[in-house]
């Protein structure tokens, strides 16, 4: 079964926001609420890097661990939701979130923030596929259509790649392998894990 | 002498209603139990049943335009 991941190649985003623009315009995402964004880092420094960020669908979640009320869930192809019917507000999840995935559509105390939006790999919610009640809370589902999320389909640069983790993982590995650099991918490791100590190869000579 | 027999009495009378009630109740859940059938367990994994991913033709052609 096919694991859905997002992989931003620092490398090739040139801060354009279209994945941002295409977010918002697919989903009718409200104001104030942004389920992507783009991140520069050293921003004006020569050799600045731009990322795009929404949520990466962990494999091992901590909005999914901290949620008092157990409202996500993970689909059969790895992508992260929940279920806002559920949602009470409390904003644990955008505390213990690595990213700041989770949005609210309101700034308050506890249970005044509203129900918790966030990216949804374009895959709606709980409701029935493609259904009216699933786009008014969720946005498009685009996965059911047959397609992937609109950021990584309308990215220029192909920057953002999103899709089965097997294959957008083979297309950086080919693109590393080309231009020689580049192959540490922002977010990764955070997202989905760290490799064993043990198949880590061990430090050459000196001392760390 | 009185008082005890009647403390005595009001302990038999709560005992007997305390077994009669268990009884009744264990009655009632040995006939309810073999109407109620074993329900899958309900967890956050794998809650959603969707058509899903599929590598459809449109996501073909996106991943050969990302080999660019």
């Amino acid at each position: 079964m096919a694991r859905m991941k997002f992989l931003c190649d620092a490398e090739r985003c040139i801060e354009c926001n279209g994945c941002v623009t295409a977010c918002k315009q697919e989903n009718e995402v409200p104001w104030g609420v942004n389920r992507r964004r783009v991140v520069t880092l050293n921003d004006g420094v020569p050799g600045e890097k731009s990322i795009s960020v929404a949520c990466m669908h962990c494999s091992d979640a901590p909005c999914m661990a901290v949620c008092p009320v157990d409202v996500f869930y993970r689909t059969e192809e790895g992508v992260v939701l929940h279920d806002k019917d559920m949602c009470i507000g409390c904003g644990y999840c955008f505390y213990a979130c690595p990213f700041g995935a989770p949005q609210f559509p309101q700034a308050g105390a506890f249970g005044m923030r509203g129900k918790m939006d966030k990216c949804t790999f374009c895959a709606g919610g709980p409701e029935k596929d493609n259904s009216k009640e699933e786009f008014a809370k969720y946005g498009s589902n685009r996965l059911a259509q047959g397609k992937l999320p609109a950021c990584a389909e309308m990215c220029a640069t192909k920057a953002l790649l999103g899709g089965d983790g097997d294959v957008i993982a083979d297309i950086f590995r080919d693109r590393a392998l080309k231009r020689g650099k580049g192959a540490e991918v922002w977010g990764w490791s955070t997202a989905y894990g760290k490799p064993d100590k043990a198949q880590q190869p061990a430090p050459k000579g000196g001392k760390s | 002498m009185s008082q005890g027999q009647t403390k005595l009495s009001r302990r038999n009378f709560l005992l007997a209603v305390g077994a009669g009630g268990a009884a009744s109740a264990a009655a009632i859940v040995a006939k309810t139990v073999p109407q109620v059938e074993p329900q899958p367990a309900v967890t956050g994994e794998g809650k959603k049943k969707t058509r899903g991913y599929h590598a459809s033709e449109h996501i073909r052609n996106y991943y050969r335009t990302a080999k660019v």
